[in-house]
């Protein structure tokens, strides 16, 4: 009913030769999701790359030749990532109908306008190939390096927190033996 | 969390540094062998930040925070465990100093916040046998969030 109304209108101005934000106040109804903020651009991009870690834990996690101390010692320091992405998930708001790089899972678990009711649980990538404790020193150490370079433009309390997540992820590096 | 200012923030830095030195002296009374030595290069580590720190501050024109005779500890300290105990709660309280330099407008002392608190971690981390998943950061700026689903 309001898809049909919102139709009507934009023909019915479109008929009369003019552009809904000649008739309306404030956002334009019609223009499409309002632009990103540079946040929530840096947002889905500490995202992807939380993800990305959290994907390569779960491969290393998976190798046969794990020991079950190692395992154990891994699987935390991934749930420690995953709590990360839940964090960053939950500061992520962004405009309903934008399906951003996040593939339209932006907002899960938080306060996004799009809703959702999955958590933010990366899946595991099978046929990856395998990760060692160097991959991972070399990823953590790349991930909290990316992460200090967007604190210029980050307002505070993000800023905070890549800080904070940066300060784990070298934490994870001597963790993993370096 | 909020923004505060260049300065205040690197006085609290500061102080949290002499803090720091004064705790380890303690802490590494009751320790031997190479958590001893950790703790002294530790100790050396905070002396140097905090003479970075110090001249900081001067180059903005202020005087650097003046260091405590003595600091109420958190607990005693009479043995081994207290002494590591000690230790990773200093270097918790350092780095959320650092984390509060990482809120201020210039980009420069953000950065400097976050590789020194990148390091105040790693030995907490050390002191505390493991490792936590945002370092500085309190409970109350975490934002509640929806627990793992199982599918």
């Amino acid at each position: 009913m309001l898809l049909a109304s919102a139709t009507t209108l934009a023909l019915v101005l479109a008929a009369a030769g003019c552009r809904s934000s000649e008739v309306f106040d404030g956002p334009d109804p019609l223009g499409g999701p309002p632009s990103l903020s540079p946040d929530v651009i840096t947002l889905e991009a500490v995202i992807a790359a939380e993800a990305s870690l959290i994907r390569a834990y779960q491969t290393a996690i998976g190798g046969a030749s794990r020991a079950a101390a190692q395992r154990a010692e891994l699987t935390t320091l991934l749930t420690q990532h995953q709590q990360h992405q839940a964090q960053l998930y939950a500061r992520l708001v962004i405009p309903a109908g934008y399906a951003g790089r996040l593939g339209g899972r932006s907002g899960l678990g938080g306060r996004g306008a799009s809703g959702g009711t999955a958590s933010p649980q990366a899946r595991g990538v099978p046929g990856s190939r395998p990760t060692g404790p160097a991959q991972l020193r070399a990823a953590e150490r790349e991930s909290a390096a990316n992460l200090v370079r967007q604190l210029a433009t980050a307002e505070p309390s993000l800023a905070q927190l890549f800080a904070s997540i940066a300060a784990c992820h070298a934490t994870h590096v001597a963790a993993l033996g370096g | 969390m909020t923004s505060t200012g260049s300065l205040p923030a690197l006085q609290a830095a500061l102080a949290a540094e002499d803090a720091a030195i004064f705790g380890y002296g303690v802490a590494g009374a009751h320790l031997a062998g190479s958590r001893q030595a950790a703790a002294e290069q530790d100790w050396t580590g905070h002396n140097r930040a905090r003479d970075t720190l110090a001249a900081m501050i001067s180059r903005l024109g202020a005087v650097p925070v003046t260091g405590q005779a003595f600091y109420q500890l958190p607990f005693p300290v009479r043995d081994a465990a207290s002494a590591v105990a000690l230790a990773a709660y200093l270097e918790d309280g350092v780095t959320r100093a650092y984390l509060a330099l990482v809120a201020v407008s210039a980009p420069a002392l953000r950065d400097f916040g976050a590789v020194a608190m990148q390091a105040s971690a790693e030995r907490a981390a050390y002191w505390r046998g493991s490792t936590e998943a945002f370092p500085g950061l309190p409970a109350s700026a975490l934002l509640p969030v929806r627990p793992a689903s199982s599918s």
